[in-house]
């Protein structure tokens, strides 16, 4: 087991890539191809941060393509993978190259090319980036490769990209238009609900209504995981609804130290975090760097954890817009207290279920059904904004406290936080269904 | 938040539509040819400085360049008459972003503070619009940045500035750049010049500062807004500072509320008359107007306002384009001379971002009787599509009515005087005080306004790289006169004085107000 560099993540990148820069520095070709996929991964993290239409939704979808993108430039040549084509939804065999292809350039001109039409929207300093990690990449790839091999590996890791770029283009979830949110939009009339709950103009619609509709990587329906309704709405204090608005307000009201922790480090706000989904991939990069996983592994475990996330993304959709409910800032305002405010920004989407109880229930699950139950982990995806890093005995102990997290922050009733554990559990394991390795 | 939403909902009923200045471009005949230009170093930045660099009281231009040569722009207007500026070839600087102007020295001639990537510098002047450069002289560390934010305070006793600057990130970093800010630093007095600056650290990536007395203590803090795209663990920052204390961050057990946004500019005004500054805070999409909560208690709680305001300007008002804006230079004043405030916004993309605005026009919008604020930008002739980022609104050619500079990235800088009949009437002044702090910056313009008193800070920096040191301009509505007094930066409060509108009034401590005359 490799020891885990404590450093802020920021400058262990940049050290990683000065030693690996280095002449005198030869890595053996399997540690190169891992580590071009972890930093090109690393990019992805940073890019979905600082890219506006990469909302938690899209940015799982990213995670999704550029997870199978990572597998299945590995797979050729490789009897011991498995493509994903014919096991994920519409998803035709991957071109063959000419001959034996080096995996490390496969994947890093896979990944530069993905990354680059994923996040055409990215602003100067992202563009800027991704051409120097590129170069910088590009430089380390061909140090030492048969010119012949180089070529037809590159060129094999940009025909994997096209295909699944062009996969990718049909799945309804290509174009976001202003940041997500639809410019006309009719709020429902019925007192249950969602309203908008915050003063940004933009978000006087709800994030993406329609993104329920878009095709599912590998769960047969966006039903097929529930979940069911959430409790009826009720005004009457001592209703079920009443009492569980009531334990958001009396908790907020008496937040511990510990408790606001939690809610600021799992909130994975977009545009100022790389969303939940960006987060569990750090905890897996993580995993990766310190257990020293090959890049067949780690690239199969990105695949299935970005596919169970978009899924998780699509199917909560699905079902937040089909229940359209309220937020508690508003059912508290209007029943409970005019005045109260909950520790972390409202999202503008409606409640049920959590999005983030949904998709890190997926991800525990997938994590789990690979690294096991009990695997313990530390989580510092927040290293770099000063969070001290997190230990977890278990995923799905991460994933209980990602869940709790919401209800902390004052952002969802606890029964929505757990119809989404539930439902991401449950995609889960679709996800985990798949073969990678033969 | 409760106090401001009765502003809103208990001012007068809304009026007629507020009067529409109409300004005309003369950026062409005006003779003004910088371009702020370069690549991605020059992504933020542009600012533009106005202050009498000749003597005659008129605003002359300094203006920053990027990768080109930076201009300074003698006035040639006259008084009333069409814009007119000649090229000199003094201040001909490389790699400027911004600049502010400052008498440090307090010798009566304006200073100049120019921002630049790599080394900043101090230039003194000299009068007759000849500057040297100070920046040994006074002892002040340039520094090896990307600088992009000032503000200047004299602090309480000190007979020398104190000066703030905000940097952006390590211009160095490439694959990962994100996280890197830099230190801003903190240039207080040591003798007659400046001592080795001290970090402000945490540092967010300033790209505004303001030093402002938010809460009437007689202590300006240092406002600090920060560009959420490349800080970690960042957000906006006040910081106290207190005469020979190390600065100190306010905190949330003291009321601050964390706020994260793409913070580029502050515009700073009491728009609610309360008595307390209110800021407006540029960032993309959605801009924030914040006004204190409480002020009675004294805490550093903001609630934003900018949605019931109307001034959220979040996205193009005309041209099509319904992506999201960017906005820069911030700045109130008071466009058609109705006594009451207005407000211009810079806008343009950061650079082929295609999630946000191509076509982004400038706002002007025009404040209403009930506090609310209606766009005019398209209507009044200044609603350009270049790609803005500093600007000034000011009076060139001293007829009262308020025109304005704008510079954009890649493209020429443009100018528009304000043309059209503005039936308000209009008051500009200047404070002089002798000894230190000439023009006394941290001072306090009261003016009366029927039954309530507006108070005008006078502060050196915030907008967007951008500011500017001469007039202040007010418009008076229907009043032939105003009542108005000065607080000093001493805290000394001087005598209430009645002046006539439309002329220009030089306001010393312990003197009667001095007309001037622009001819």
């Amino acid at each position: 087991m490799k020891q885990h560099l404590h450093l802020p993540r920021r400058r262990f990148l940049a050290l990683s890539l000065a030693v690996a820069a280095s002449p005198a520095w030869a890595a053996p070709r399997d540690e190169l191809a891992q580590r071009i996929l972890v930093t090109w991964h690393r990019l992805v993290l940073e890019l979905v941060r600082h890219t506006a239409t990469y909302s938690p939704p899209v940015a799982s979808r990213a995670f999704g393509y550029l997870g199978v993108t990572s597998h299945e430039a590995l797979v050729a040549g490789n009897p011991g993978l498995v493509s994903l084509a014919g096991q994920v939804n519409g998803l035709s065999p991957a071109p063959q190259p000419s001959g034996d292809t080096d995996p490390a350039t496969a994947l890093h001109y896979a990944l530069s090319a993905a990354t680059k039409v994923l996040f055409g929207n990215t602003g100067p300093t992202g563009q800027r980036a991704h051409a120097a990690l590129t170069d910088q990449l590009g430089a380390q790839v061909a140090d030492g490769l048969d010119p012949a091999l180089h070529a037809r590996s590159a060129a094999h890791g940009t025909a994997i990209a096209e295909h699944i770029l062009a996969w990718a283009a049909t799945d309804g979830g290509a174009t976001i238009d202003n940041m997500g949110f639809p410019r006309d939009y009719t709020p429902g009339t019925r007192p249950q609900d969602w309203v908008p709950t915050s003063l940004v103009r933009q978000q006087q619609a709800p994030l993406l209504p329609a993104w329920g509709q878009n095709r599912l990587f590998v769960m047969p329906s966006v039903t097929a995981c529930g979940p069911a309704a959430p409790p009826a709405y009720d005004e009457t204090p001592g209703s079920e609804f009443h009492a569980t608005a009531l334990e958001v307000y009396e908790i907020s009201r008496n937040l511990t130290d510990e408790q606001k922790l939690i809610a600021r480090f799992w909130s994975d706000d977009p545009m100022l975090s790389s969303t939940p989904a960006g987060h569990w991939i750090s905890i897996l990069l993580d995993i990766a760097d310190r257990d020293g996983l090959s890049a067949e592994v780690t690239a199969g475990v990105l695949a299935k954890l970005g596919i169970a996330q978009a899924d998780a993304f699509i199917a909560c959709w699905a079902a937040k817009f089909e229940f359209n409910l309220l937020r508690p800032v508003t059912y508290i305002r209007r029943v409970i207290d005019p005045a109260w405010e909950p520790l972390l920004i409202t999202p503008p989407f409606p409640e049920f279920p959590s999005g983030h109880s949904t998709q890190s229930g997926a991800a525990a699950t997938v994590l789990t059904a690979i690294f096991g139950e009990n695997f313990a982990f530390e989580d510092t995806s927040h290293e770099d904004d000063g969070f001290d890093p997190r230990g977890f005995s278990s995923f799905h102990a991460a994933s209980e406290e990602a869940a709790m997290s919401r209800l902390y922050g004052g952002i969802h009733f606890r029964f929505g936080n757990q119809a989404g554990l539930e439902q991401g559990r449950c995609i889960g394991a679709f996800a985990a269904a798949l073969r990678t390795e033969a | 938040m409760i106090r401001a939403l009765v502003f809103l909902a208990t001012a007068a009923p809304l009026a007629a539509e507020p009067a529409l200045p109409r300004f005309t471009e003369e950026t062409l005949t005006a003779g003004i040819d910088t371009v702020y230009s370069g690549e991605w170093e020059y992504m933020v930045g542009g600012g533009v400085a106005t202050f009498d660099c000749s003597g005659d009281r008129f605003p002359d231009l300094f203006i920053s360049g990027g990768a080109g040569p930076s201009a300074l722009y003698r006035n040639r207007s006259p008084q009333g008459g069409a814009l007119s500026f000649e090229k000199t070839d003094a201040l001909t600087l490389d790699a400027v972003i911004g600049a502010y102007p400052l008498d440090i020295d307090s010798d009566g001639v304006m200073d100049l503070v120019v921002l630049r990537l790599g080394e900043n510098k101090l230039f003194r002047g000299l009068g007759d619009c000849r500057f040297e450069d100070a920046t040994a002289t006074w002892g002040f560390d340039g520094g090896d940045a990307w600088s992009t934010a000032f503000a200047a305070i004299w602090e309480p006793g000190a007979t020398w500035p104190t000066l703030a600057i905000g940097n952006y990130l390590d211009r160095k970093e490439t694959a990962f750049p994100w996280g890197s800010c830099t230190d801003n630093w903190l240039h207080r007095p040591e003798g007659l010049g400046f001592a080795p600056p001290l970090p402000l650290t945490p540092s967010y990536c300033a790209l505004s500062m303001l030093f402002t007395d938010w809460n009437r203590s007689g202590q300006p803090a240092l406002r600090v807004s920060n560009d959420r795209e490349y800080y970690k663990g960042g957000q906006e920052q006040l910081w106290r500072l207190e005469p020979g204390l190390q600065p100190r961050l306010y905190t949330e057990a003291e009321g601050w509320k964390r706020l994260r946004i793409w913070g580029m500019g502050i515009a700073s005004a009491d728009i609610n008359r309360d008595g307390y500054p209110d800021y407006y805070l540029t960032s993309m999409a959605d801009n924030k107007l914040q006004v204190l909560k409480d002020p009675a208690r004294g805490l550093p709680d903001f609630a934003d306002i900018a949605y019931p305001s109307g001034v959220t300007a979040h996205r193009p008002y005309t041209g099509g384009d319904l992506n999201p804006s960017t906005a820069w230079h911030a700045q109130f004043a008071d466009v058609n001379n109705d006594g009451l405030l207005d407000l211009f916004v810079a806008k343009g993309n950061v650079s082929q971002m295609p999630d946000f605005a191509a076509q982004d026009p400038n706002n002007l919008m025009l404040q209403q009787a009930d506090g609310t604020f209606v766009e005019a930008g398209d209507r009044a002739g200044v609603g350009s599509f270049a790609t803005s980022r500093g600007a000034q609104v000011v009076d060139f050619n001293l007829d009262g009515r308020l025109d304005l500079v704008v510079v954009n990235r890649w493209t020429p800088v443009e100018i528009w005087r304000s043309t059209g009949d503005l039936a308000g009437n209009w008051l500009q002044v200047r404070l002089e005080q002798p000894g230190t702090n000439r023009d006394a910056i941290g001072a306090v313009i009261e003016i009366k306004r029927d039954e309530v008193v507006e108070r005008h800070e006078i502060t050196s920096g915030g907008g967007h790289v951008s500011g500017s040191v001469g007039w202040l301009h007010f418009g008076l509505g229907d009043k032939k006169t105003v009542e108005l007094r000065v607080v000093w930066p001493d805290g000394t409060a001087g005598d209430w004085q009645t002046v006539p509108a439309q002329s220009f009034q030089i306001l010393r401590p312990g003197r009667p107000p001095e007309i001037w005359r622009p001819d």
